[in-house]
Parts: structure tokens; C-alpha cells; sequence
């Protein structure tokens, strides 16, 4: 998705950048490193770089050097979205973050948006997550993603195809496996957690 | 053109490639996080002491072309990336069971 977004012939300017939250790391993956992380991607050589740099010299001379706050990050985000012609922010796995955190990145997110409405913003996230989602986004665009049988299909026949033990496979145990594992993505598709939310949304 | 190479001329995360590459018919890519200037590497320490590069390799090399197509030809996802949406069309979010192909979307 987000090499598509740069591949795809377009004449105007994009800026893309992208997280993928781990709940293996997430007391790191706070809000404000999430959201620096962001900015990280969207600090172009020598363009946008003007304000962030002020407020870094500003921070070092503080005694210490100081830590970055949500809200100063928040607000030089805002800056950098707004001065960049397009941006996409892609974050991944939000269900991976811890709760207060997940809270303070939407509502950033929603606040950057408040200023610069033509940002866009893909998310993932568990079924759960689509309840925060839609509270912090009301008239944001929410999406099932369920496996499709091609895609299944050839998934496996690659993974197959680039065994390494291949002599123990023989035409009956490739359509065997390709057979059993197409057959259970109905089950799969309908997950505890489908229901409810069709109705919901 | 041969996209698999054009591809690779434009693609994020993976190191030293330059995004100034890009032809002129397709997005001038500015700021993808390879494009974080070198010289500044106490300033992105500063920012966030975390770095999805790795992260977007890993998913870039486990994805197999041509699986999960079908979601970029969805009315929402092009309502979404297209240009005339305002801020009601500036949120996506695709929610899924582990393991569903959310991360690996194409």
C-alpha cells in the first residue's frame, strides 16, 4: 500500500511516511516517539526542517537538554503536515499499543487533521480498535480485511514452489495441502469479532 | 516502462536508494524516511528514538506481488488517496483478525 502510494503516476507531490507498532516494544512506542517517528519521515532535506530545528536549539539549551512533550511534538507535526503539500500517515497494528497511548495518537491525529483537513491518515488495527476509531473519526471510512482465497492460493503455491525439502513432495500432498488450507479461510474469515461490528458499522 | 525496476528506483526504506530518482511522470516523492538528511542524526535522535526502516524492509521483502491487489482497486481506498476528498474522507482504517494480511496490503 505504501509503495503504491509512491509508485503511482500522479503529477502533484506526496509525502508518505509510515509506523509499524509492536507490542514487543510498546513502553518504547510512546505517542510522542510514534509521532517523531512520523516526523522523522517528514523532515524533507533543508524544507521543512526550519522549525523543528529552532525548537531542538531551544530544547539544548535548556539545562539538560529537554525531553520532548506530547504536546510539542503534536504541534510540530502540525506545522510540518501543514506546510508539505500532501501527506499520508500510515500506522500499523494500532491494537499493539498500550491503550493510553493508542488514546493520545488519535487524538493527535484528529487534531492535526483539524488544521490540515487534506492529510490522510491509514490505519490498521484489530476489530476492537474500530470502536476508538470511530470515536475519534466519526466520518472515517472503516474497512474488514478478510483473506481472499486467490491471494491464499498463491501465497501457497509460491511457498511451495520454494521449498527446500522438495523431494519430499509429490503432486498428491501439493493438492492435498492447497485442498485443506483453502478449505478452512471461510472459518477464518468469521472471527468472534465480526459480527458485532457489521452491525455496528 | 518495466515496473519491477521502476519499483525498486522509487522504493522506501531500503537504505541509500535515492527517491530524487523518480521520473517525471509519476509523484515526486519528497521525505521518505530514507530522504532524513545525514546531517542532522542528533535532531532525529531528538525526535524519536525509533526507526520503522527495518520494520518496512521486512514487510517489503515478505510480501509477495500481486496478493492483496485487490484492496487497492476498492472505491474506498481510491476515494481515500485521490485528491478531492476533504477531511471526511482523510481517515482509513482496515481492521482484521491476526494474521488476515492487514500489514500486507497491496
Amino acid at each position: 500500500m505504501i509503495d503504491d502510494l509512491c509508485d503511482r503516476p500522479c503529477e502533484e507531490e506526496i509525502a508518505v511516511s509510515m509506523f509499524y507498532c509492536d507490542f514487543r516494544d510498546q513502553h518504547d512506542q510512546t505517542a510522542t516517539n510514534i509521532l517523531g517517528a512520523i516526523l522523522k519521515q517528514l523532515v524533507a532535506k533543508g524544507q521543512v526542517l526550519e522549525h523543528v530545528q529552532k525548537a531542538f536549539q531551544k530544547a539544548k539549551q535548556e539545562v539538560g537538554g529537554r525531553g520532548l512533550r506530547l504536546p510539542d511534538m503534536v504541534q510540530m507535526l502540525k506545522q510540518a503536515v501543514a506546510t508539505l503539500p500532501r501527506v499520508f500517515i500510515c500506522i500499523d497494528a494500532l491494537d499493539e499499543c498500550l491503550p493510553r497511548h493508542l488514546l493520545e495518537i488519535l487524538v493527535s491525529l484528529d487534531d492535526i487533521l483539524d488544521e490540515s483537513p487534506g492529510a490522510r491518515i491509514f490505519l490498521t488495527g484489530r476489530p476492537q480498535v474500530a470502536i476508538e476509531i470511530r470515536r475519534y473519526f466519526t466520518t472515517g471510512v472503516i474497512v474488514p480485511i478478510s483473506p481472499k482465497t486467490h491471494d491464499v492460493k498463491r501465497y501457497l503455491e509460491k511457498k511451495l514452489e520454494m521449498d527446500t525439502e522438495h523431494y519430499a513432495m509429490s503432486d498428491g500432498l501439493r493438492a492435498d495441502i492447497l485442498r485443506t488450507i483453502l478449505g478452512k479461510i471461510p472459518e477464518t474469515c468469521l472471527g468472534a469479532y465480526m459480527s458485532p461490528l457489521h452491525t455496528m458499522f | 516502462m518495466d515496473n519491477t525496476t521502476y519499483r525498486h528506483s522509487v522504493s522506501i526504506g531500503t537504505g541509500n536508494v535515492d527517491c530524487n530518482n523518480v521520473t517525471n511522470s509519476h509523484n515526486k516523492i519528497i521525505n521518505v524516511n530514507n530522504a532524513i538528511p545525514d546531517d542532522n542524526p542528533e535532531i532525529m535522535q531528538w525526535l524519536s528514538p525509533l526507526d520503522p526502516r527495518g520494520r518496512h524492509q521486512d514487510v517489503r521483502t515478505g510480501r509477495l506481488d500481486g496478493v492483496g491487489n485487490w484492496f487497492l482497486e476498492t472505491d474506498q481506498f481510491r476515494e481515500w488517496r485521490s485528491k478531492e476528498g476533504g477531511a471526511d474522507k482523510a481517515v482509513l482504517f482496515c481492521y482484521g483478525n491476526p494474521g488476515v494480511g492487514k500489514t500486507y496490503l497491496r
